[in-house]
Order: C-alpha cells, then sequence, then structure tokens
C-alpha cells in the first residue's frame, strides 16, 4: 500500500514553490489505544512528522488524534463513525477541533444503506433483529440507529447488551425467533459472530436477510465462516468497481486492487481505498499551503479541505461537524468469487448512485 | 419450553468447559501443578490442524487422529524438557514457566499467523442439528459433550485399571519410595502431561469448530477451564465435568434473565464455590 503512494509520488511534488519529496514512517497500533498513543507520541517527538495519518477502529483514531490535537500536528484520521471520534473525544459544537479531521460516515449513513435493502425483501413483518453487545460501538447505534430504522417504520428487536467474547448465543437467538424477525443486523465483534451466526443455524434462526456492521468486511473473516458466508450484506464505503480515480496519478479503484493483488498475492479490502485517500489529503493540504513546514497552516488547509480522489468526492467543511468529511456506503453481499474465494457484489446503490450495481439483492436464507 | 432450551444449550456448553478443564485437572492431580498455558495450548492446537489442512489433502478426521497424538507427543517432550526442571525448584517456578510459556505462544501464533480470526469447517457437522419441539440440539454440541464424557472417564478409568496408571499414583503420592519399585517420575509425569496436552488439543479444535479461534483467546479459555476445575474440585474428575455443566448452566440461565450479566454470573459462582465450599462439589483425589 505505501509502496504504491511512494511510487505514484517518485518524482515529488510541488509544495510551497520548491519540489518536495514525501517520507512515510510506518507504526502498526495493533488496534490498542495504549499503543496507538505511543506511536503517535514517537511520531510527533522522535521523527518530528508534518502530518500523522491513522486508520481502523475508535480505538486508533481517537488516541492518534488526541496526541495530535495536543502537540498541534495536523492530522487526518478514517474508518471510525464520526460519531464515536467526535462524542468519544469531547467535540464541542460550533467549535470543532483545530489540527485533526476525519473522512468516514456515521449513523445516517448506515441507516441510508440498511434501510433500502430491507425495503426490498419484502417481510412480512417490521421486526430488526439486531445483535449488539454492551460496548462502545453498539451502544452508539443502539441509541443511533434504532430511531432512524423506526422512521421506516422498523423496530429492533434488541437481543441484549451482552458482553464481548460471549460464548452462547442461545438467549439473542430464542429471542429473534420468538419475534420472527426475518431481517438481521449487529455490530459484534468478528469472533463473536462467527459464532453466533453457526448458532443461529444450528437452532434455526435464518433470517432472510443479514446486513451488519463492523463484522464481515475482510476477506479472511468470509473465509473463516466457510458456506454461511453466503449473501451477508455489509456496508461498502470502497471497493474496486466503485468509479474513483487517484488524484496523485489518476490510477482507478480496480487498478488500484489489481496491483495490491499482484504485489501481496492478497484480496482487496474497503481499507485499501481509504488508506490511499488518507495520503491524497495529506498531499492535497501540502500542495495548497505557502510552506508545508507550517503546522498551523497545513492544519487549516485541511480544514477546508475540498477534493475528489481515490475514495471520491470528500468534503470537511461540508460535514455534520466541522472538519468531518461524509462517505456514502452503498450495499454489498458477499458471494461466491472467481479469483478468489469470496468477493463482494454491490447489490444497492441507493445510498450513491455514482457506484453501479453489480448484481441483484439475493436473500440470506432463502 | 424456553426453559428446556437453555437447559440443554447450557449442558452442552458445559461439555465443551468439561473437556477444556480435563487436562487442567490432570495435570494438577499428579503433579500438582498449574498450568496457565492452558488456553494457549488448546489455541495452538487448532491451528496445527489448519495448517495440516492447507499443507495435505488428508481429510479432516485423519487431520484430527494426526494432531492429537501428535500434540500428545509434543507434550511429552515438554514435560521432560521445560517442566520437570521447574517443578524440582518448586511450584512458584512452575507457574512462571507455564506463565512464561502462555506468552511465547500467543506471539508465536500472532507472528506466525496475524490476527486473522479462524474456524475449523466441519462442513454439515457446523451447523448441523436435530429438533425435538423447540429444543435443536446441534451435532457438534453433542460431540462435543459426549467426547468430555468419553475423555473424562478414560482419563478416570486410566490410573485405576491399567499398570501405568498405578505407577503413576504411587509417583504422585510419594515419588520417592514409588523410585524404589522402579517407577521412573519424569516418563510417568511425562505420560501424564502428555495425556493432558491430547485432550486440550481436542477442546481446541471442538472450540475452534464451535465458534472461531485468533491467537490472543488461550487466557479466556484458560479462565473457564480453571474455574470449571475449581467448581468441580480440585484435581477430581468427575467434578470437572460436574463444574463444567454447572459454569454451562449458570452462563446459559443468566443469559436469559440479563445478557449483561452472562460471564459475570458464571464468575459468582465460582466466587461462591471458592468462598463456601473450597473444596469444590465433588472433592476427591484424582490418581
Amino acid at each position: 500500500m505505501v509502496k504504491q503512494i511512494q511510487e505514484a509520488l517518485a518524482k515529488g511534488f510541488t509544495a510551497g514553490g520548491s519540489n518536495r519529496k514525501i517520507e512515510i514512517i510506518v507504526k502498526d497500533t495493533q488496534s490498542s489505544s495504549t499503543r496507538a498513543t505511543a506511536a503517535a507520541k514517537e511520531l510527533i517527538t522522535q521523527d518530528q512528522v508534518d502530518i500523522v495519518v491513522g486508520s481502523g477502529t475508535p480505538d486508533t483514531t481517537n488516541p492518534v488524534a488526541d496526541q495530535c490535537e495536543a502537540s498541534g500536528v495536523p492530522n487526518i484520521t478514517t474508518i471510525a463513525p464520526w460519531e464515536a471520534w467526535w462524542n468519544g473525544r469531547g467535540g464541542k459544537d460550533g467549535e470543532g477541533f483545530k489540527y485533526t479531521t476525519l473522512f468516514f460516515f456515521g449513523m445516517q449513513e448506515f441507516a441510508d444503506c440498511f434501510v433500502p435493502m430491507w425495503d426490498r425483501m419484502g417481510v412480512s413483518n417490521k421486526s430488526v433483529a439486531a445483535l449488539w453487545p454492551d460496548d462502545t460501538d453498539a451502544n452508539a447505534f443502539r441509541r443511533g440507529l434504532t430511531p432512524l430504522a423506526g422512521k421506516g417504520g422498523y423496530s429492533m428487536i434488541d437481543g441484549g447488551g451482552y458482553q464481548d467474547g460471549a460464548t452462547d448465543f442461545s438467549s439473542p437467538i430464542s429471542k429473534f425467533k420468538a419475534a420472527n424477525a426475518e431481517l438481521f443486523t449487529g455490530t459484534p465483534i468478528p469472533p463473536d459472530f462467527q459464532t453466533f451466526w453457526k448458532q443461529a443455524a444450528q437452532q434455526g434462526y435464518r433470517p432472510k436477510l443479514a446486513t451488519v456492521a463492523k463484522v464481515m468486511l475482510f476477506p479472511s473473516e468470509a473465509e473463516a465462516l466457510g458456506d454461511l458466508t453466503k449473501n451477508i450484506a455489509t456496508d461498502i464505503w470502497w471497493s474496486p468497481s466503485h468509479p474513483y480515480k487517484s488524484s496523485l496519478d489518476g490510477t482507478s479503484a480496480q487498478q488500484l486492487a489489481d496491483k495490491f493483488a499482484q504485489d501481496t498475492g492478497k484480496q482487496w479490502t474497503q481499507a485499501l481505498g481509504s488508506v490511499y485517500s488518507l495520503f491524497e489529503i495529506a498531499v492535497e493540504a501540502f500542495k495548497k499551503s505557502s510552506d508545508p513546514k507550517d503546522k498551523n497552516d497545513v492544519a487549516d488547509k485541511l480544514q477546508k479541505m475540498n477534493m475528489t480522489g481515490m475514495s471520491g468526492p470528500l468534503d470537511f467543511t461540508k460535514g455534520p461537524k466541522p472538519g468531518i468529511a461524509i462517505q456514502h456506503p452503498v450495499g454489498g453481499q458477499w458471494r461466491k468469487g472467481t479469483k478468489f474465494p469470496w468477493d463482494i457484489t454491490i447489490v444497492d446503490n441507493t445510498a450513491n448512485k455514482d457506484v453501479p450495481v453489480g448484481g441483484d439483492l439475493e436473500a440470506t436464507n432463502a | 419450553m424456553d426453559f428446556v432450551n437453555t437447559l440443554v444449550q447450557g449442558v452442552m456448553l458445559g461439555g465443551l468447559y468439561a473437556l477444556f478443564a480435563a487436562g487442567l485437572s490432570l495435570m494438577f492431580g499428579v503433579m500438582r501443578m498449574v498450568n496457565l498455558a492452558h488456553g494457549d495450548l488448546a489455541v495452538a492446537a487448532a491451528y496445527l490442524v489448519v495448517v495440516l489442512l492447507g499443507s495435505s489433502f488428508l481429510p479432516l478426521w485423519l487431520v484430527i487422529l494426526i494432531a492429537l497424538p501428535l500434540f500428545a507427543l509434543i507434550g511429552y517432550a515438554t514435560q521432560r524438557g521445560l517442566f520437570s526442571r521447574s517443578l524440582k525448584a518448586g511450584p512458584l517456578s512452575t507457574l512462571l514457566v507455564t506463565f512464561g510459556l502462555s506468552i511465547i505462544v500467543q506471539n508465536g501464533l500472532l507472528q506466525a499467523f496475524s490476527a486473522d480470526t479462524r474456524t475449523i469447517d466441519f462442513g454439515a457437522l457446523n451447523t448441523g442439528a436435530f429438533r425435538l419441539g423447540p429444543i435443536s440440539v446441534s451435532y457438534l454440541g453433542l460431540l462435543t459433550l459426549a467426547l468430555a464424557v468419553a475423555v473424562i472417564a478414560g482419563v478416570q478409568l486410566f490410573p485405576s485399571r491399567t499398570r501405568t496408571g498405578r505407577m503413576m499414583r504411587a509417583v504422585s503420592d510419594d515419588a520417592d519410595t514409588a523410585s524404589l519399585v522402579g517407577a521412573n517420575s519424569r516418563h510417568l509425569y511425562a505420560i501424564a502431561t502428555a495425556i493432558a496436552f491430547g485432550t486440550v488439543a481436542l477442546a481446541g479444535i471442538m472450540s475452534g469448530a464451535r465458534s472461531s479461534f485468533d491467537p490472543s483467546m488461550g487466557p479466556a479459555q484458560l479462565i473457564f477451564a480453571f474455574e470449571a476445575v475449581v467448581i468441580g474440585g480440585l484435581g477430581s474428575l468427575g467434578g470437572t465435568l460436574a463444574g463444567g455443566a454447572v459454569l454451562g448452566l449458570t452462563q446459559a440461565f443468566a443469559a436469559q434473565i440479563d445478557p449483561s450479566s452472562t460471564l459475570l454470573a458464571g464468575h459468582l459462582v465460582f466466587l461462591a464455590v471458592l468462598a463456601f465450599r473450597p473444596q469444590g462439589l465433588i472433592p476427591q483425589r484424582a490418581v
């Protein structure tokens, strides 16, 4: 991934009136907030970086952003619901942060993505089973998605706030069966979803459509679940079929995914497009600044950023809060792939008409 | 009928806990040692199966038949090479050695296999179940329970019915005196560890099929196994089976009442047993 950015920028770029080369230092946070804090500190104090970018769950984005805000270093993060990023860091209305920015989406966009798919299933009652554990992400969905789904006439059947790492899901399964919930959604952690989905099959809970968030984003999860993966739907904010191009060298989404597969032998993930865009935005902010070493100037350019690149149009001035750019995920389902065991097919583009539909929406359990 | 269903699911979950706990219980019974790497070894065994499956065209059942004795052999070697040295230095050093082993296994697996979630695919058995009215009994859960009962019965009978087992009992009681009549304590301890490793490998495989595994989930498995052992009575194998069932049932019923208290309820039962009946439900010497 970093290699492709470096190739695209091999000749350097013009910023502040002279040609600049970019140097990328990579740190692994292992999705632990303690490590993320330590890594951000190292980057700021030891490596003296001009900008910090980061991705992947609030456990990484929030501590990294907090460190940058405190030290006055420009920062962009992604792949964390904006509510978790904003509320989790004590964002104040009308004020916003000075150095830190985020592009991703929130509860409204999840609803915009899931509800149209639910509408198309022709279910007999509008009860939606919800597997929401008792953790930060799930509680945000419990509070946020329930009223939004209610607008579409759907009522959520909450399986109850169990603890992550649960070993038995008989209790929520019997609740879902009793309510005859033909639609299913949830934000369990990946290992818990594996257990739940197998047990649901064993105990005869077979919802017509499963639209999940936070899990089933990666091919490794799809492979682990085997045949039970088929036609599970999730939110897709980037895929090779998104009609977007790199702002650095015009590489298309499809080319990026193919190059990644060629270089690493691994299948594309949505993070690929998001991480690519982190660098695009950073470079764009450097280019627009009068001096890329001036942290206040670069941070100011980030806050006012409005650009189109690998992740499509991102406007940081029009978000729900200052410094947030919103993406619009579409609905995709896991199907048997040709190159890889499982691949995503885009099945519903109600939320973002730019993305072409690759196949029909099919029932998860016929 | 929800009550009966919860009962059935709880007992099957208990079977898995008991299977996990059998090896822990055996090692404590024979050598008075607590193996803190127990849960990580289960995870390692699941990865062993995944690797064997990926690198050969052997069917799953054959891979498991190869993996179990292989893991038992690793157990024998670990006892002779590692645990037996620390046993001489006292219980605290054994505890530290197994703690160290736990960290090494976890990080080794993370290095080799990344943090991705894996499962073992039993095919149709994964999701198969038969239904009695509103109760569904999964074949996998039933198989796990049957294996737990068989393993525990086997490990229980071994010390009383076989010559090696009787010698193991003698060594466990008094190693010095037993050695006077020709018992090789190092060899016998290693056999006990081999059996324990074999059973924990089986538990890791069944758990990997039932849910999933990643390198960091060993300690959580250890806690449930340890609680099953303590609830049932330290060193008592029959008790371990009962302890697993009590733990599974407690969690299943707590989940019905309030999902957020599932794990807590299990821990509370464990605490209550420690406080009011420290000898466990079925106190008895294993060997």
